[in-house]
């Protein structure tokens, strides 16, 4: 059946988030639900229009199946959440038999999360992702443990980040986008070792490292002890994040963290992002994703702008030059 | 008339809705029963077990962040409405009591599966502890209604935390336990089953964490092999509400199942105590 659906805007919301690439990922909008937050895609089927949507990110897939961490796994904090979830996941082989079969038949775009410990796992993972119908882009999770480096976080360090992107850029042609951890001493620096290696596109920020204690057991509330914070309580931290990274590289940037709705993803889009993804907005109001569509183009038509483009990095003077000159 | 068994087609999709709150009943001391209006298709599918996750906050603000979930006590199609029961702990359900009746109400549901009952039950046991009482009420309602008797223990630390009889159709055998003697039985309401055991076909229960493990205690000291059958409603701290976050998981013998969608009802003997 054709749904002929009135779009209710005029401005262009369509955004090019990998310019670079043969292969494309042009989505018709820059809204996206992050990866972590939106299962499979499948889970939100029934509650929302997943297919209107700009594209959507899988939860994180690992080399081998992941039972995930012990409960609880979250915990409500003040406007935000800490979650320690473990990426819990079926692991590549069985996912890819479980879930691009119907991601094919899908108008949206999926973008497929993964992680692991080890280069050459990430590598291994891009490589069967490569040819299969149904995927359009990989996100690359580096906020994990190098095992080979003590459990060092892949993604505080510019040269072990760079070293995952490049050996996913070799293992696939797809579009990468390489998805930054707050925890880096130095954000930018990140982000230019990951554009150099081959990246297509950086999306940040993942969640802060944090934790709560629960005064009456005197334990951690969560049983990993600590989580990752999202919502509402982050979105500052990743807003000056997306402006410093977006003043320093030329591939797109996708700003994540806290966006609850309209106001917030115009401080993203105006701080240089040129999509969004919401998180842990979608929990408690899943209709926050499809009304952002709408809610931005109208904004952008009553605001006398003809595309989203013309927004993107419009407080960011970095930005304002760079486009100047070109 | 709510079905006691799974129906072949699918159940209403979950969905966002806003309801108007048409009535508040003060109960059990603290707790309120508050009826709202529903969509038609959401009333006409609701299985008894299942619930609804309430935003305990206007969309505009950020505390308390995620819906709180409630299991349905009530639905009236023919009225167009729906009712939970609500106790003002924390800082999701404290909000939420305070609604004023034409207030709105902002739900995400109807969420989770149902208590199973096998067509073969004539005799059904509900063990409910604090509002562990809502589903079970749904439950036991719906029960009688299709001729099937029906057992409904409740526990409480004292008198006025029980649900009012007059809340019952008749034809449900209501009993109760306090803590502190106040009302029926003296002790835990856990104490009662092993009387009922050999009457009943099928146990359901719902109540907090060490009830269902003293009712287990109970069933495996009492029964002959499997029977009767426990299902048991779990609650678990939940963000998404369907199945994507993986947050509210239950450990099963068959894996880990999220307590939003594989739940909250599951069978005693497969959950892992």
């Amino acid at each position: 059946m054709v749904t002929i659906e009135k779009q209710r805007y005029m401005a262009d919301l369509a955004v090019d988030l990998a310019p670079a690439n043969a292969r494309e990922l042009v989505l018709r909008n820059p809204v996206i639900p992050a990866s972590g937050c939106f299962g499979y895609g499948l889970e939100y089927s029934p509650v929302i229009d997943v297919q209107r949507l700009g594209a959507f990110v899988s939860k994180g897939i690992t080399p081998e199946p992941r039972s995930g961490n012990p409960m609880p796994r979250i915990t409500e904090t003040p406007a935000g959440m800490l979650n320690a979830i473990g990426l819990q996941n079926p692991g590549i082989d069985k996912f890819i038999q479980k879930y691009p079969p119907t991601w094919e038949n899908w108008d949206v775009p999926a973008i497929v999360n993964i992680s692991a410990e080890a280069v050459e796992d990430y590598a291994m993972m891009a490589r069967k992702l490569d040819d299969v119908p149904g995927i359009a882009a990989i996100e690359v999770n580096i906020s994990c443990p190098n095992i080979h480096a003590g459990g060092f976080c892949f993604g505080w360090d510019a040269r072990m980040s760079a070293e995952v992107t490049r050996a996913v850029r070799q293992a696939t042609t797809l579009p990468i986008i390489v998805k930054l951890s707050p925890g880096a001493v130095d954000v930018m620096e990140i982000a230019s070792a990951v554009e150099a290696a081959g990246a297509d596109a950086v999306s940040l920020i993942n969640t802060l490292v944090g934790m709560a204690i629960d005064i009456r057991t005197q334990r951690s509330k969560l049983a990993n002890l600590t989580g990752g914070l999202s919502g509402p309580a982050v979105k500052p931290v990743a807003v000056r994040m997306v402006y410093q990274v977006a003043s320093v590289v030329k591939i797109p940037v996708i700003g994540i963290g806290g966006i609850s709705g309209l106001q917030d993803a115009l401080e993203f889009f105006m701080a240089g992002a040129s999509a969004i993804q919401l998180g842990t907005a979608v929990f408690s109001t899943p209709s926050v994703l499809t009304d952002l569509i709408d809610d931005l183009g109208i904004w952008l038509d009553s605001n006398g702008f003809d595309s989203l483009r013309d927004i993107v990095g419009i407080a960011n003077p970095a930005m304002r030059g760079a486009s100047m000159e070109s | 008339m709510t079905a006691l068994q799974r129906s072949p087609g699918p159940g209403a999709r979950p969905r966002e809705f806003r309801g108007e709150i048409t009535a508040k009943l003060p109960v059990m001391g603290d707790s309120w029963l508050i009826t709202f209006t529903a969509p038609q298709e959401i009333l006409q599918s609701a299985r008894p077990g299942q619930f609804v996750n309430v935003l305990a906050r206007e969309r505009a603000v950020y505390d308390p962040l995620l819906r709180r979930p409630f299991s349905v006590y009530d639905v009236s199609p023919d009225d167009g409405l729906m009712t939970i029961l609500v106790r003002p702990y924390g800082r999701g359900g404290g909000s939420i009591v305070e609604r004023n009746i034409g207030g709105e109400i902002d739900i995400l549901g109807l969420l989770g599966n149902a208590f199973e009952v096998n067509p073969r039950s004539q005799r059904l046991l509900m063990v409910a502890g604090g509002v562990g009482a809502a589903p079970l009420f749904m439950l036991s309602r719906a029960a009688v209604m299709q001729g099937l008797s029906v057992t409904y223990l409740l526990g409480a630390m004292t008198a006025d935390a029980l649900l009012d009889a007059s809340q019952f159709p008749q034809e449900v055998e209501y009993v109760v336990a306090t803590e502190d003697g106040s009302a029926g039985y003296h002790g835990f309401v856990t104490d009662l089953v092993p009387d009922y055991l050999q009457w009943a076909d099928q146990v359901f229960s719902c109540g907090p964490g060490p009830m269902f493990q003293s009712l287990r205690s109970v069933v495996l000291a009492n029964r002959m092999g499997k029977r009767p059958g426990v299902q048991v409603s779990v609650e678990r701290t939940m963000a998404c509400g369907v199945g994507a976050c993986l947050g509210c998981m239950v450990e099963t013998k068959r894996g880990m199942k999220t307590s939003c969608v594989d739940g909250p009802v599951f069978d005693m003997d497969v959950v892992q105590w």
